[in-house]
């Protein structure tokens, strides 16, 4: 019996794949071992990249949330973030370097204390993900960070607005005299930052940036620049560059432990990233340049807090799957 | 199309000579099968295809089939399946279940609800079907072995079945006048990696009169292979990799921006 020829036809076409236009669009992510598609990643690089330019800040604090909203395991987000950000620092580092507002001795001891810090952080980050709990890690941290750092950015923005009403002068915040810490032994003298202190506090502050950076997926200059102003006391003129200097050591540290470590780099993500991240910032740089006003820092103090507050709904709110799945051996 | 045919022809002949099978012992084996693709790539802008899986089947020996069922299974992984509860207000994962030799994608499809063409039992047997695979519990020491897997491993299918990589459809093999058929298995982007297996099976009145089986291999290939490979292999040079390319492009764009 011989079969009809649409009947042929019909059983030897190959079948066409689904949505081929969207095809292009979308790119699969080798070590989070998803497909996403390019435009999301670099238009959310740009964002957070504009924001981060506009608000003189660094983006991670955003950026790793993000990319666990969009469904990225929360350890590969954590390690390309730290990737993506040695870029950002780079490029926004540079600058300072040449206009030589870095004090290097400063920043080679905070990296000291960075580096260790990121490599005892990376450490507990293994520890925990083999007990499954790294995602809880990650999620308290961020809520503990974004909480606190949202809460006191929206009082002082509140505070200069509601002052700028009045009419009154703000009072710039003196802190509390620290001078003990800073008489501590093993003193150096600083020339740029016209210190002459003890290295134990810079070294105790970089460990514990560099802990949250390996498992925050940050930069942590949102604590390494008040901690500079407020407990080394440091001219205000060298803050922002050592910071970045000492990022820039941090988070390529990171990069490098988490690829050991955990394998949780995907470089393909943070190149995405990092494409929208250092255009966004640089637009955003210059449209902060004229917009810089504190309600401005209000809006970034309300998206910190809205972020913090979604990540701690998640773990208030009984989930819809309570199982979830790991390879053993590997996996996110 | 003449050369499709021909070199289906000539695979056909190549199978119908290639010697018995596993189950194919106590039968006169009457499916003759391919698939569209030999191995399936999985390039860095991948987003799922349509595999075919097709053949004839001989009616001389047995007369016109029951049912052709169609199953794909990945590789078999040993996976941690956690279970959050609550505590201190918040949702932590709690105990862990070890599940071992569970294949990480599966899909089943037939000519008939699989129910109708034969029993649980020897589905079980033949592994036709997702609920009936078996789990090997790698934790010897559960205080309630029982019930805890049999939770576990309804998690595990719905965890699967929602990222596409469980899936069963009972009207999706479709036979042309019962002499051909044909099934298409969709596959989702993110499948896992590793040597899969095709199996074709044929029943009438519950007994198994055709089997086929055969491998597909999933790769990832292009430059996501390669740093996929290297991400585990050579993590060191990876990471350094990673940060140097960073490093280059922020300067890259420091100094671009600058000169404007």
């Amino acid at each position: 019996m011989l079969v009809s020829r649409s009947i042929l036809q019909k059983f030897f076409e190959e079948p066409a794949p689904p949505f081929e236009w969207l095809a292009i669009m979308l790119i699969y992510l080798p070590i989070a071992e998803m497909s996403a598609n390019v435009m999301t990643l670099i238009g959310m690089g740009g964002l957070v990249g504009f924001m981060s330019g506009m608000f003189g800040v660094g983006g991670g604090f955003l950026m790793t949330p993000l990319l666990i909203f969009i469904g990225v395991p929360p350890a590969v987000a954590v390690a390309s973030e730290a990737n993506q950000i040695v870029a950002s620092s780079v490029s926004g580092g540079l600058a300072y370097w040449q206009r030589r507002a870095v004090d290097i001795p400063m920043g080679l001891i905070l990296m000291t204390g960075g580096l260790a810090g990121s490599y005892s952080g990376v450490q507990l980050f293994k520890t925990l993900r083999a007990m499954g709990q790294v995602d809880l890690l990650i999620s308290l941290s961020y809520v503990v960070f974004l909480g606190v750092i949202g809460a006191l950015m929206l009082r002082e923005s509140i505070q200069v607005i509601i002052a700028a009403r009045k009419g009154s002068p703000v009072q710039a915040r003196r802190p509390g005299q620290h001078s003990w810490i800073l008489r501590l032994p093993f003193r150096m003298r600083f020339r740029r930052s016209k210190l002459y202190i003890s290295v134990i506090p810079p070294l105790v502050i970089g460990y514990f940036v560099g802990t949250l950076s390996a498992i925050m997926g940050v930069g942590g200059g949102f604590i390494m620049v008040p901690a500079m102003i407020y407990i080394l006391r440091m001219p205000t003129n060298v803050v922002i560059g050592t910071s970045l200097f000492q990022i820039i050591f941090v988070t390529a540290s990171v990069t490098i432990f988490h690829a050991v470590e955990n394998q949780t780099v995907d470089i393909v993500l943070a190149s995405l990233l990092m494409i929208g991240g250092v255009l966004g910032a640089q637009v955003g740089a210059r449209v902060g340049q004229r917009l810089r006003g504190e309600q401005l820092r209000a809006l970034l103090a309300l998206i910190v807090l809205g972020v913090g507050v979604k990540l701690l709904l998640d773990l208030v709110n009984q989930p819809d799957e309570l199982f979830s799945l790991t390879r053993i051996g590997v996996g996110g | 199309m003449r050369a499709l045919i021909s070199s289906c022809l000539l695979a056909l002949l190549a199978l119908v000579f290639s010697g018995e099978r596993a189950h194919a012992t106590e039968f006169k084996n009457v499916l003759v099968t391919d698939v569209s693709k030999d191995q399936i790539s999985i390039r860095s802008n991948y987003s799922g295809e349509t595999l075919l899986l097709f053949g004839a089947i001989d009616t001389l020996p047995y007369g016109e089939v029951d049912g052709v069922v169609v199953v794909l299974r990945g590789p078999a992984q040993d996976i941690t399946l956690r279970k959050k509860n609550k505590q201190f207000g918040i949702w932590i994962n709690g105990p862990a279940y070890r599940l071992g030799d569970l294949p990480s994608f599966y899909a089943v499809a037939s000519s008939r609800p699989l129910a109708d063409l034969l029993p649980r039992a020897r589905r079980a047997e033949l592994g036709i079907g997702a609920d009936v695979l078996k789990a090997s519990n790698l934790d010897s020491a559960q205080n309630d072995p029982e019930q805890a897997e049999q939770e576990a491993t309804q998690a595990f299918l719905r965890l699967k079945q929602s990222a596409n990589l469980f899936a069963a459809q009972s009207d999706a093999v479709e036979i042309i006048r019962e002499k051909l058929f044909r099934a298409e298995i969709n596959l989702p982007a993110g499948m896992p990696v590793g040597a899969y297996t095709t199996e074709f099976f044929a029943f009438k009145d519950g007994a198994l009169i055709g089997y086929q089986i055969g491998e597909l291999p999933v790769d990832i290939v292009g430059a996501g292979h390669i740093l996929h490979e290297a991400a585990y292999n050579m993590s060191l040079i990876y990471g350094l990799f990673g940060v140097a390319l960073a490093v280059f492009m922020g300067w890259a764009v420091a100094i671009i921006f600058r000169r404007r």
